[in-house]
């Protein structure tokens, strides 16, 4: 139980983290965004997705505009706002810290290059 | 063959299999529902059922087909992920305050009227969940409460209305206080999931139309097997009740009340037209029991259709000789005659039970008319049925001191001069001797005659002074005294009056008004 909370938790604050850091990489819609995040094997449902994104609208930190599709209806593409900019940039910080962190406390002060090669891949 | 259903979502036209569109409903609602508390439920719900909408089309595109069906449904559900889904990832965002996932229930009970096991309204079941009570218990301490004053059909109705019935399948689960979960609905999708939420009245009807089409059907076959037997059991009286009156036609059927009103050139058409009138209906309601009870085929159209023109004839026919005979009734006539008795100090009221002895009496008691020389026989009951009385007698106080006895015969017939002729073949016996009056029981007619309201209303004047004493037979021929209060004991034959200034009075009455002064 202590474990699957402590995963949920590792996991929820990572996928705010990961679909701020896809958005960045430039206008998106929230389907191909899915798509990214199961490639990195990190979303399960597309249906949990929506709240998040609608919760870092609320925010300030995405905003979206509305393009036509010609399989549907018209599709929300998220872009970051430049808060949303700025706060992955803290975020970015956050995750060097704790990846820094992690990797010390796993093996020791001696393979911080490893870390690197790490945070580059994701 | 599927029925397929038009849906609009994320503004697009899709075509829904059946079962698909209902697992749909039930996913879409699930996901309102766990959203509901959230500030920005539309714009969530909005955004996935786009993507649904979007994935439909990509599927319909991919598959060329143009119907969605249960498996694309599931496959879409799957990959948008269940609620359980949501709630394990939102689990910690309560903590944010931003949002709360609802769940439905977690394990907690809640009142629902469990309409798949349900005898009725599934009022009963849905109790039976909540309060952890087999539902057979309830059911018979519903069906006692109905028993003691009928008030259980009344909360049984009250509470069909209140309470909710469960409708989803999460409502069904959180009614057996089970944890909602989308593999519910994954495995039992073949079930009805949703039936359309519909007012009490509509599910009301629906009940009855299921009740009828089940238990309902039962009761209507067994009430019309009842009904062929009770009515072929009419029938077979009623055949048999024609030949009894015609088989007893020759004998004194016709004499007596009521067949006496009927003319006797009228009397078998009548008799065999009133017969088809109550025949028919009750053959028609054996016949469509018949086919009800035991699935018959429908009665042939041109047996069905001659046998009203039958009935018809037969109506026709009772209306007109009734009317026929009504008309015979529709004049009245009456002449009196009075005759002066001898006065005497006490005077006996007495009836006579006897009466002339008829040709009608020799073949009832089998006595040779010829050999029988005496007038008169007792007289027992006056036919099958009771002749109304036709002897009317009233006391009055003589004004000239003199005994009288005003006889005043009436009767009825179509035009006045049968009515008279009618009120002149009563023949009625009267006879003094010495202080005895002895009336006759009832009036008797010279010839034969048909019912014609005969009637005598006899009028005995008495001087003031006269005692009477009343025979006990004689009380249901008087009316206005009170008799009863006139016997001194009970076994007494005659009841003691005297004639007064101011009416009769009776004497024991006076003996007692005498004693208590």
């Amino acid at each position: 139980m202590i474990a699957e909370n402590t995963q949920t938790q590792m996991r929820k604050g990572i996928l705010e983290y990961c679909v701020l850091l896809i958005i960045s990489r430039g206008e998106i819609y929230a389907s191909d965004i899915i798509a990214e995040l199961k490639s990195a094997k990190l979303l399960v449902v597309e249906g949990t997705l929506y709240p998040l994104l609608t919760r870092l609208k609320n925010n300030g930190l995405l905003s979206y505009n509305w393009v036509e599709s010609t399989s549907g209806p018209p599709r929300k593409y998220y872009l970051l706002t430049p808060e949303g900019t700025a706060i992955l940039g803290q975020l970015d910080h956050t995750w060097q810290e704790l990846a820094y962190a992690i990797t010390t406390s796993k093996k020791g002060t001696d393979l911080e290059s490893e870390t690197q090669i790490n945070l580059t891949k994701s | 063959m599927k029925k397929t259903l038009n849906i609009n979502i994320g503004n697009s036209i899709i075509h829904l299999e059946e079962d698909a569109y209902e697992m749909l409903t039930v996913y879409l609602n699930e996901v309102k529902h766990h959203f509901a508390k959230n500030a920005d439920d539309f714009e969530i719900v909005t955004d996935i059922e786009n993507r649904i909408a979007e994935m439909f089309g990509e599927i319909l595109t991919a598959q060329q087909k143009q119907v969605i069906d249960i498996q694309d449904v599931q496959s879409v559900i799957a990959q948008m992920g269940s609620v359980k889904d949501f709630e394990s990832s939102e689990e910690q965002e309560e903590m944010a305050g931003n949002y709360h996932a609802m769940p439905p229930h977690d394990g907690i009970k809640k009142l629902y009227r469990d309409t798949d096991q349900a005898m009725v309204a599934g009022v009963c079941v849905g109790l039976g969940h909540y309060l952890n009570i087999e539902a057979r218990w309830i059911r018979l301490a519903a069906l006692i409460s109905v028993f003691i004053g009928g008030s259980g059909i009344l909360i049984y109705l009250i509470m069909w209305i209140v309470i909710p019935r469960a409708e989803s399948k999460s409502e069904k689960m959180a009614m057996r206080g089970e944890e909602a979960n989308l593999r519910g609905f994954m495995n039992s999708h073949l079930n009805p999931l949703v039936k359309q939420s519909r007012g009490f009245i509509a599910e009301f009807f629906e009940f009855l139309g299921n009740f009828i089409n089940g238990t309902g059907k039962m009761v209507l076959k067994v009430v019309a097997t009842t009904v062929v037997i009770f009515g072929s059991f009419i029938l077979l009286m009623l055949i048999i009740g024609l030949a009894g009156v015609f088989g007893m036609w020759d004998a004194d059927v016709y004499n007596n009340f009521p067949f006496s009103i009927i003319n006797e050139a009228y009397f078998s058409t009548m008799v065999f037209a009133a017969f088809i009138v109550f025949l028919i209906p009750i053959l028609a309601l054996v016949l469509f029991s018949i086919r009800v009870a035991f699935n018959g085929k429908p009665i042939n159209k041109t047996l069905s259709y001659g046998l009203l023109m039958v009935w018809l004839v037969g109506v026709a026919v009772s209306v007109f000789y009734i009317a026929k005979v009504s008309a015979e009734f529709k004049e009245s006539a009456e002449f009196a005659q009075v005759t002066e008795l001898v006065p005497h100090k006490t005077i006996v009221l007495a009836i006579d039970k006897t009466r002339f002895f008829t040709k009608e009496d020799s073949v009832n008691y089998k006595i040779d008319p010829v050999n029988y020389k005496g007038r008169r026989i007792l007289s027992d009951g006056r036919g099958p049925f009771d002749q109304p009385r036709n002897m009317y007698l009233r006391l009055e106080k003589s004004e000239n001191g003199k005994m009288t006895l005003s006889e005043n015969y009436s009767a009825q017939g179509k035009t006045f001069e049968t009515a008279l002729k009618n009120a002149q073949n009563i023949h009625y016996d009267f006879q003094q001797v010495d202080s005895v009056l002895n009336f006759s029981s009832a009036l008797q007619l010279v010839k034969q005659a048909n019912y014609r309201g005969q009637e005598v209303s006899l009028a005995l004047s008495v001087p003031v002074g006269t005692h009477l004493k009343i025979n006990r037979d004689f009380n249901s021929y008087l009316n206005g005294y009170n008799f009863w209060d006139c016997y001194e004991n009970d076994d007494q034959e005659f009841s003691e009056w005297v004639m007064t200034d101011t009416g009769l009075k009776c004497l024991s009455e006076h003996k007692d008004a005498d004693s208590d002064h």
